[in-house]
């Protein structure tokens, strides 16, 4: 597995999150998400992973499934092995031969916003 | 004014020629000071304390890890900086970090005086500079910033580090970064290979950590038991002086 850089979050695979995850950072999902998942940074979702939660992010990589609508800001890139049961918002959006999407994808150049851990956590 | 802490196990007549180079040099480079040697009975923590009110500036340690975790207990919180004279050959991983050479080489980087500012992490009242951990624990429960659950399916082993070094699965943890950074550590099937292990990370200002059953945390060489761990992370409570050769 890939050393966490800076404010890195990885969530590996046995472990099972729940409730509303915002990070500042880069973030590298393996386990299972049920909530919401807002980051900041870069989303890698690997092939193992079982998201159950609405998904926001700058940028995604999918490798695996995710129950729920996903909003990315920049590109959003499903790998052959991704499976997608909701919406897709992306301002790019690139989909590899295989990858399953069952929902409507919307390409407008809508803004997403993304909430940050230091509003989350009521700070300035 | 600087207060000088002799840890019990270096008033051992082994360590006497080192402590008459270190007396030697720190009279050299004007930084003698009033010395406390520790004892079985004698509370490290009022002494530190009182001598800090008395008007002590600088509170070094002169021992291992153990001895500056005592100054540091009482330290923190007041702007007295802290450091260290590393003796002895066990417990030297915070004067490693710290960039702090062995015995009287450690005297010139007192005299420098480069002050770092350190974050402190604090789990149920006690202070940490390095990590606290806990190994083998089921149905672990980590609540993350009081905004959403962590939890491990199998037995997992827990580490939150403030102060650390690199490892084959985790980067160094910085303590100038205002954040704890909470490492969970669930083993990968696997019979006759190497146990390996799928390591979770996950940065942090506040923990809640919540056990099945009770538990041994280890903090900084010191052990206290409990099924409900409470982390948090002091920023900048504590002033330590660190050589060049510090490693964060």
């Amino acid at each position: 597995m890939a050393k966490n850089q800076g404010s890195e979050t990885i969530i590996a695979h046995g472990v099972r999150v729940e409730g509303d995850f915002v990070s500042d950072g880069d973030v590298v999902i393996e386990g299972e998400v049920a909530g919401t998942i807002q980051a900041a940074g870069d989303l890698k979702i690997g092939e193992l992973a079982k998201i159950g939660a609405n998904v926001i992010a700058r940028s995604a990589i999918v490798a695996g499934e995710i129950r729920g609508n996903i909003q990315v800001a920049e590109k959003l890139e499903l790998l052959s092995s991704a499976r997608m049961i909701g919406d897709v918002t992306a301002m790019v959006l690139s989909v590899s031969s295989g990858a399953q999407v069952n929902g409507k994808i919307t390409m407008d150049g809508r803004e997403v916003k993304i909430k940050k851990e230091k509003e989350e956590n009521g700070e300035e | 004014m600087y207060y000088y802490v002799y840890d019990e196990f270096i008033q051992d007549p082994r360590f006497e020629r080192d402590l008459a180079l270190i007396e030697t040099r720190l009279t050299d480079l004007g930084i003698a000071g009033k010395i406390a040697r520790l004892a079985l009975f004698r509370d490290p923590k009022e002494l530190i304390k009182d001598e800090i009110r008395k008007g002590a500036k600088t509170i070094i340690a002169v021992g291992n890890d153990v001895t500056l975790r005592r100054v540091i207990d009482a330290a923190t919180d007041t702007k007295a900086v802290v450091g260290i004279i590393p003796l002895g050959k066990e417990n030297m991983m915070l004067s490693d970090i710290l960039g702090i050479p062995m015995g009287v080489e450690a005297c010139d980087i007192l005299s420098a005086r480069i002050i770092e500012e350190l974050d402190i992490g604090e789990v149920n009242g006690r202070r940490f500079l390095h990590t606290a951990s806990v190994s083998q624990a089921s149905g672990a429960e980590v609540l993350v910033n009081r905004t959403y659950k962590l939890k491990a399916f199998k037995k997992c082993s827990l580490e939150v580090r403030n102060l650390a070094l690199e490892e084959d699965d985790v980067r160094a943890a910085n303590p100038i970064d205002g954040m704890l950074e909470c490492v969970v550590r669930t083993p990968t099937k696997g019979f006759f290979k190497k146990q390996k292990w799928n390591t979770s990370i996950v940065p942090a200002k506040n923990l809640d950590i919540t056990f099945n059953e009770t538990v041994t945390c280890s903090t900084d060489g010191d052990e206290f038991q409990s099924n409900n761990l409470c982390f948090k992370i002091i920023p900048k409570a504590l002033r330590v002086i660190t050589g060049k050769g510090r490693r964060f």
